[in-house]
């Protein structure tokens, strides 16, 4: 069932004239692994922006279960619809780890009820990501970047979003808890039904996917061919999305 | 309910920050309450003053202006029925009258009299009455007046006796009672001088009272045995009593009227009445303004002082806890990114920095209205004493101006404050109208506080805070 829709989304930053995306169009079903692959400064950020809800596309639209981004409140698309786990975290660092799950579900005004209850649900979802009871009730200041990597995806999970967004989720995790990350993902979009979008450069993490998607210089390309496309890897893309930052400021 | 948790939880998580910003705060609040504290209670005691002796109406000789004018000759009189006639307004709230007469009895011996009746007097038909002695009749219209029967004055009704109440009745001194082996239910006799027509007065005593007021005015009185103003000679009756003789003029008597106005303020209005009721022009009518600023100064001293203070704390302090907030939201960005981008709506972010500054001045208010309601009284106290060393000074200097009191054409002087001095004493105390202002002082400063935050959270977008941060 077609999820999330990407129509001919072109993004650029405010003052700039060069695309970062251009004309994307893709489409996204629940139960599936989907990983956006491409160079870095490609623009796969970008997408999982828009489609995260927190940027808004400049041309065409995103759509969530067939209504417009635009027309939706985008605050509560964020706290119900998607759960995002970022690159660099994104935690509240002077909190604890549980606090931080809580604090999610508290947000997205999760079904679960009474702090007790929450917090328990908390523990429980922060012991799948394979972190315990004594690190849970640490701040996140004091854990690992293992850790709060785990601690981002639980959170991401607290909500019970039906769109799963992950930027790199397994850059900072051995290689046995990547594997347990990636069991979880799998299990999320094959047993829960969820739609699963990963970013990645892991091809650990692009063989779980169901469809790939390529992305080069902001262009959207079958996951195959870039693949096949040995020209597509290597090239500095962050450099241009570099000069594109410049050149607008 | 979760973003007032969260409130409390982000106090306990950045310790430092949010003592810095309620250390302002009390600051802020405990010098609001010790001088609103302080301010509010002066208000109080100078606008009770105000109403207590602003409200009494003086009609003078304007002397200055008939200076001005060069006018010379008699003073113009002022009537009895005048008086009573002023006394009808809808501006006043009381008219008190006391009428003061001299007697002589051949029966009666006055206080101090050496002579013991040898004196002679001159009676308005030109008779001279001899062996008489000289009392002095005061009919007063409201004997709750006589302050100095009051419990704890200098005078008291003794034992077996009572204050006059019906027709022909007085009391007297025990001194005089003492002298003429007079007791309570005797009848005294005596007839008026310098009045005319010469009247008897049989007046049936019914108490007799203790006095422990000066006798004499002055010690030129006492030097000269001037007895007529001994005070011990006072026979006090009601006014009625006098007046109930029907004396076809006023000479020989003195009147004394006092005039209360329900509000200070209608003083013009009385005034064009009384001016309408023929008062001659030379006559000013005026509430005892300068009497009341001399005896409020201290307070209005300390009043300015606290004002002063406060409005310098509240604009530096102000200026500060905004600052502090800034900086505060500023160092906050990435959390507020953060909330933003798990989808907390920026109303809600901002209203939990709003509930953090509010439980911080709520905490402050609870704390500052301790310490300041402990410190308010000694504070109050000290400066008071270095306002009434200053008003004290003042009101030395113009003590010595003597002011002409003109009452029914007859002049005597009054010097300085007529027995008020100024306010030396202030018992301040926290009181439902100042914890409500203070209260809003503290909300006010709390949304200030907020507002920073909300106005900072507001300006960013999460992606970009995030962005930046990454």
């Amino acid at each position: 069932m077609k999820c999330l829709e990407l129509a001919d989304v072109s993004y650029r930053y405010e003052g700039s004239t060069e695309y970062v995306l251009k004309n994307i169009s893709a489409a996204f079903d629940s139960g599936k692994v989907y990983t956006v692959v491409g160079e870095s400064g490609a623009g796969k950020s970008t997408l999982l922006s828009l489609i995260s809800g927190l940027d808004v596309c400049k041309e065409g639209d995103v759509y969530y279960d067939g209504k417009n981004l635009r027309e939706l409140d985008r605050d509560d698309y964020r706290a119900k619809c998607v759960g995002v786990i970022f690159q660099g975290y994104n935690l509240l660092i002077n909190s604890t780890a549980v606090y931080n799950i809580t604090l999610s579900m508290n947000i997205s005004e999760s079904e679960i009820m009474g702090r007790r209850a929450k917090k328990e649900a908390a523990f429980a979802l922060l012991n799948k990501v394979g972190i315990d009871r004594e690190t849970a009730d640490r701040k996140i200041l004091y854990l690992s970047g293992g850790e709060q990597q785990r601690v981002g995806i639980a959170r991401a999970l607290s909500h019970n979003p039906d769109v799963i967004i992950a930027d790199e989720p397994t850059g900072n995790l051995d290689a046995e808890t990547e594997s347990e990350v990636l069991k979880i993902l799998t299990r999320l979009a094959h047993e829960d039904g969820k739609c699963v979008i990963i970013v990645t450069h892991s091809e650990n993490v692009t063989a779980i996917a169901d469809e790939i998607i390529g992305i080069h210089a902001g262009n959207l390309i079958a996951g195959e061919k870039y693949r096949e496309n040995s020209a597509f890897h290597g090239e500095n893309g962050h450099e241009r999305t570099k000069t594109i930052r410049e050149n607008e400021q | 309910m979760y973003i007032l948790t969260n409130a409390m939880k982000n106090l306990l998580r950045n310790k430092g920050r949010n003592i810095l910003i309620a250390a302002v705060t009390l600051v802020i609040i405990v010098s609001t309450v010790v001088t609103l504290t302080i301010g509010n209670a002066s208000s109080k005691i100078i606008e009770d003053t105000r109403l207590r002796i602003g409200s009494k109406v003086n009609i003078d000789v304007d002397l200055a202006e008939r200076g001005r004018l060069e006018k010379t000759g008699g003073m113009p009189e002022v009537g009895i029925d005048d008086f009573f006639s002023y006394a009808q307004s809808d501006y006043l709230s009381k008219s008190i009258f006391s009428v003061q007469l001299y007697l002589y009895s051949s029966t009666t011996f006055a206080v101090g009299d050496d002579s013991k009746g040898q004196s002679e007097w001159e009676s308005w038909d030109g008779s001279s009455k001899s062996k008489a002695a000289t009392i002095m009749l005061i009919g007063s219209s409201d004997p709750d007046i006589l302050s100095d029967f009051f419990t704890g004055g200098a005078r008291g009704i003794m034992p077996g006796g009572r204050m006059f109440g019906g027709l022909n009745e007085c009391i007297i001194s025990y001194d005089l009672a003492e002298l003429n082996g007079i007791s309570v239910g005797d009848m005294i006799v005596t007839t008026s001088i310098f009045v005319e027509p010469e009247q008897t007065f049989e007046l049936s005593v019914v108490g007799v009272y203790s006095d422990k007021t000066e006798a004499w005015p002055g010690p030129a009185y006492e030097d000269a045995n001037f007895f007529l103003f001994n005070r011990r000679n006072e026979v006090i009756t009601s006014l009625e009593t006098v007046m109930s003789r029907g004396f076809e003029t006023d000479q020989g008597m003195e009147m004394h009227a006092e005039y209360y106005l329900k509000n200070p303020d209608n003083i013009s209005k009385f005034e064009a009445e009384v001016r309408a009721k023929g008062l001659h022009p030379d006559y000013s009518v005026s509430i005892n303004q300068e009497e009341l600023d001399e005896i409020t100064a201290p307070l209005s001293g300390m009043a300015g002082i606290t004002s002063t203070f406060m409005f310098i704390i509240l604009i530096l302090g102000g200026i500060v806890l905004i600052l502090l907030s800034f900086i505060a939201v500023r160092e906050r960005k990435y959390e507020v990114g953060v909330l933003r981008a798990m989808g907390m709506e920026k109303a809600k972010v901002a209203a939990g920095i709003l509930a953090e500054a509010i439980i911080i001045s709520v905490i402050c208010l609870f704390i500052g209205l301790g310490i300041g309601s402990a410190a308010a009284q000694p504070i109050a106290d000290s400066i008071l004493s270095g306002q009434v060393e200053i008003a004290a000074e003042e009101t030395k200097a113009k003590s010595e101006d003597l002011k002409f009191l003109v009452m029914n054409g007859k002049t005597q002087f009054i010097a300085g404050l007529h027995g008020y001095t100024p306010i030396s004493e202030i018992q301040v105390e926290l009181d439902a109208k100042t914890i409500a202002q203070i209260s809003m002082i503290a909300l006010a400063l709390a949304a200030l506080s907020g507002v920073i935050g909300i106005a900072v959270i507001t300006k960013y977008e999460p992606l970009k805070i995030l962005r930046e941060r990454n």
